[in-house]
């Protein structure tokens, strides 16, 4: 045999034993208990950390890591920082009693100072949902737990106390020797967090993943079964977040593709947890611009949709058909409207009395991308064609269909399907934005110009506070108006569709909070 | 013209190439219709909002004004920030990019020494059933898309088997009860430096599945261009006096033959470097690494100019000097070019 095979060959055999040698002479260390983890796959990547100004998907890590003062709870507004709230007559003065012991992951108290401090940061720098803060004129410190709100209007503070966005309470301890706001922000991005909430911020990598660690001082208090460390892992693709969720490799997850959570139902792994959501799809019809300034060609396209089938294929039965402007489950929300159903007799005879015999070309865009909407133009075509309508179908992304519907009506799209979520759950927030009528065209895209509605719903949103059933009877005017005008086509809300590993337990969707897992609710099964 | 005069001249040409790329880049990206300021604002922003941003973005500046103020920041190394993000472009394009370079790193290591080893004995074991086989896998290689082989992989090796993990870099939890001290952010190289073996170990399992998949093109590219070469050079006439004189057939394959076979090779590896890259897109997505190519296709999908030219221009550098830099190799390898 060659020599050097022959060294070479008893080097690495002396290698090999010397390797195994040291890995069993290796002290083991005992294996201490792991500390439990529940991970949340997550479609997109996180945005900002600074709660003042987050207006996107980063809640569902700051809903962990901050609280608001109140809790919007399946249509209820509950104590959370705050344990009780009263208003003058007029609801223009309110009064929060803040709740005692609770620390900030600082180790500092909590008082009404912070919430003085937290929202006014938020109103100064005026920036992503700043604006639900519009009725506020001054905020006093009272005591340490409790502070009041003066307001410019009446408004159902409260309410707006629950928002999703702005609305978080902040260290002001903390915070306020860092600088000025900017660099606050800065401070926060860089993966700091400033909150009361159960979990704190461990690790931050807006593009990959976010680790929550439990925090022991929490004012709720801890059972063994919740967990110690909570992640949010930022996994685009669906169809890896699908076999992640069924291997265990994740314990929640949504927006898997709808075509299969059918089958996931059946998957002993997981359940599939659908709970209405708080999103609503509108058809805006261009109301000012020919054939659909005419009501009652609005009217025909509002029969020849046929809604039931929007539901059943392109939301595989995940969502129900909308009855009314405002999402299921809202405050709002109205089963005896006037509302439309599939009927193509009435809709040709509506288009015969509006004297379109000869059909008509109407141009539609959907956000690009956009599966549920693509599906549901498609199906809307192949519908409205029984009328003779000729539909012509183009998908842009969001910004540039943005643009094209505000840029000049008269020249801009005819039918126009998009979203509407709140950005607190009030109905005003739906009705405003969508239908209130606009100098510039801005969210309005049906172009609804209104006195009487626009009167109607400014005069709910002052009662909201005070008068709640006044509010909402007037409200109900306001949206049987939108039915009989119809601007446009109330198409879906859909579920909100989670897909749980079934090592978990506690999970409870909060429409309120879109897209949020509140970790704390979470517990192992043992 | 001395080597020093030619490197020269490729970098002053490369720097041209890199101007004009950004150049059309940055135009072709505004013209399309868009509306950077309400990306910039958020999902429901007010139309106070909405102006406010204009101002922060210079939109509201013709757009020869705002390319100035790109350009001005582009000669500070800033790349701008990004429009979805509001992150600093340059900074997040660093962190992906030694992600992705890492996987295709490895890929192409892999790929090199796969591919001329079966190219050598494909080309020496000629019309043998190995030989066959060889060709067989290369042509797969080329032509199977990557997404599809990524996803046979995962569903083979991770659900099947359960021997390799599903996706990403490293174990979330096995990251957090060993933190890894990041240095030069390819975590195989800083887990080894600093002799952290969990990670070292956890990250090398990771990186298995994405850099087969991506090694694939590749693999089947060299191994048919080492092959062809090898043929064509086992017939010279030198190699048939090499044999004459009884040198062994090793020495003859790896030392003679080889030696000029490998260089039309090395070009076709600087190609699909350039378009691992490429590939790395898909695969990135699949196996959800945090790459330059997940960050590429967000930018893309919300029309985020800022971190799209950032991404080009990345790019566009990385091709011109692994043009550059293969060039070099080939000279230093085969002294007939070195004139």
């Amino acid at each position: 045999m060659d020599k050097k095979i022959l060294i070479a060959a008893i080097v690495i055999v002396i290698i090999i034993i010397a390797a195994v040698g040291a890995y069993m002479a290796m002290p083991k260390s005992k294996p201490k208990p792991a500390p439990s983890t529940v991970i949340y796959g997550y479609m997109v990547e996180m945005i900002t950390l600074d709660p003042s100004t987050e207006f996107s998907n980063s809640i569902v890590t700051l809903a962990n890591l901050y609280e608001d003062l109140t809790k919007y709870v399946d249509g209820n507004v509950k104590p959370w920082l705050a344990t009780s709230w009263e208003s003058n007559n007029d609801g223009t003065v309110w009064t929060f009693h803040l709740r005692e012991n609770v620390k900030f992951h600082s180790g500092n108290p909590f008082t009404a100072q912070d919430v003085k401090w937290s929202i006014e940061r938020t109103i100064r720098m005026g920036q992503g949902a700043a604006f639900i803060w519009d009725p506020v004129k001054e905020i006093k410190v009272i005591d340490d737990h409790t502070v009041e709100f003066d307001l410019k209007y009446s408004a159902n503070l409260p309410l707006i106390a629950s928002a999703s966005y702005g609305a978080w309470i902040m260290d002001s301890k903390l915070l306020s020797p860092i600088g000025n706001d900017t660099q606050i922000a800065g401070y926060l991005n860089k993966g700091h967090d400033a909150g009361t909430g159960p979990y704190y911020l461990y690790s931050y990598n807006a593009k990959t993943e976010v680790v929550m660690k439990k925090f022991n001082d929490y004012w709720g208090g801890w059972n063994d079964k919740q967990f110690d460390i909570a992640i949010i892992k930022i996994v685009p693709d669906a169809s890896l977040r699908e076999q992640m969720v069924t291997s265990n490799q994740i314990q929640i997850t949504r927006e898997l593709p709808l075509d299969d959570i059918p089958s996931l139902e059946n998957n002993p792994n997981v359940k599939v947890d659908a709970t209405p959501s708080y999103e609503e799809l509108y058809g805006m019809l261009n109301t000012v611009k020919a054939p659909l300034n005419n009501k009652l060609v609005r009217q025909a396209l509002a029969y020849a949709t046929p809604y039931k089938d929007l539901v059943k294929y392109v939301l595989n039965g995940y969502g129900e058909v909308a009855k009314c402007p405002i999402p299921k489950g809202m405050l709002g929300y109205f089963d005896d409207l006037s509302t439309y159903s599939y009927n193509i007799t009435k809709a040709e005879e509506l288009l015969k009395q509006a004297g379109y015999t000869g059909g008509m070309h109407l141009l539609l865009t959907y956000t690009a991308g956009d599966e549920a909407e693509k599906k549901v133009a498609e199906l809307l075509k192949a519908s409205w064609s029984k009328i003779g309508v000729d539909l012509e179908i183009r998908a842009l992304n969001w910004e540039q269909q943005w643009s094209f519907a505000t840029s000049d009506p008269s020249k801009a799209q005819d039918v126009l399907i998009f979203y509407w979520w709140p950005t607190y759950p009030t109905p005003y927030d739906f009705l405003f934005n969508l239908f209130h009528s606009e100098k510039q065209p801005f969210f309005n895209l049906a172009y609804y110009n209104n006195s009487q509605f626009d009167h109607l719903i400014d005069q709910a949103v002052s009662l909201e506070g005070t008068n709640i059933q006044k509010a909402l009877s007037l409200y109900h005017q306001a949206e049987e108006i939108l039915m009989q005008d119809s601007p446009a086509l109330f198409l879906y809300t859909p579920d909100d569709v989670y897909v749980v590993s079934n090592t978990i337990t506690g999970f409870h969707d909060n429409p309120g909070y879109p897209q949020v897992v509140f970790f704390y609710d979470l517990q192992k099964v043992s | 013209m001395k080597l020093w005069e030619y490197v020269v001249y490729r970098l002053i040409l490369a720097f041209v190439v890199i101007f004009f790329v950004v150049v059309i880049v940055f135009f072709v990206s505004h013209v399309i219709p868009s509306n950077p300021a309400a990306l910039w604002a958020g999902a429901h922003p007010t139309p106070e909002e909405i102006e406010k941003a204009r101002e922060e973005l210079h939109l509201n500046d013709p757009l020869i004004v705002q390319f100035y103020y790109y350009l001005g920041g582009l000669l500070h190394g800033n790349l701008g920030v990004s429009i979805r993000t509001h992150n600093p472009v340059a900074e997040d394009i660093g962190s992906a990019f030694t992600a992705t370079l890492e996987l295709i790193l490895v890929a192409e290591f892999f790929a090199l020494l796969i591919g001329v080893a079966l190219g050598v004995y494909s080309a020496v074991k000629k019309d043998s059933w190995i030989d066959n086989a060889s060709r067989l896998f290369a042509i797969s290689g080329v032509s199977l898309p990557a997404f599809w082989f990524g996803m046979v992989l995962q569903l083979l090796f991770f659900k099947q088997l359960g021997w390799l993990p599903l996706s990403g870099r490293v174990d979330t939890v096995v990251m957090l009860e060993h933190p890894l001290h990041v240095i030069t952010g390819f975590y195989i190289f800083d887990s080894l430096i600093t002799g952290n073996w969990t990670i070292f170990q956890n990250s090398i399992l990771h990186i298995i599945l994405p850099a087969a998949t991506l090694a694939m093109y590749p693999v089947g590219l060299i191994t048919r261009q080492v092959r062809s070469m090898m043929i064509e050079v086992l017939q010279e006439n030198y190699i048939r006096t090499a044999r004459s004189y009884g040198v062994p057939d090793r020495m003859i394959y790896m030392k003679y033959a080889l030696k000029n076979a490998i260089s039309p090779a090395l070009i076709v590896v600087g190609l699909s470097l350039a378009y691992t890259l490429v590939g790395a897109f898909l695969v990135e997505i699949i196996f959800n690494w945090p790459g330059l190519g997940r960050y590429a296709t967000y930018a893309i999908l919300s029309m985020d100019y800022p971190a799209i030219i950032g991404v080009v221009i990345v790019v566009a550098t990385a091709y011109v000097f692994i043009n550059l830099i293969v060039d070099l190799l080939q000279m230093y390898i085969d002294p007939r070019i070195r004139v």
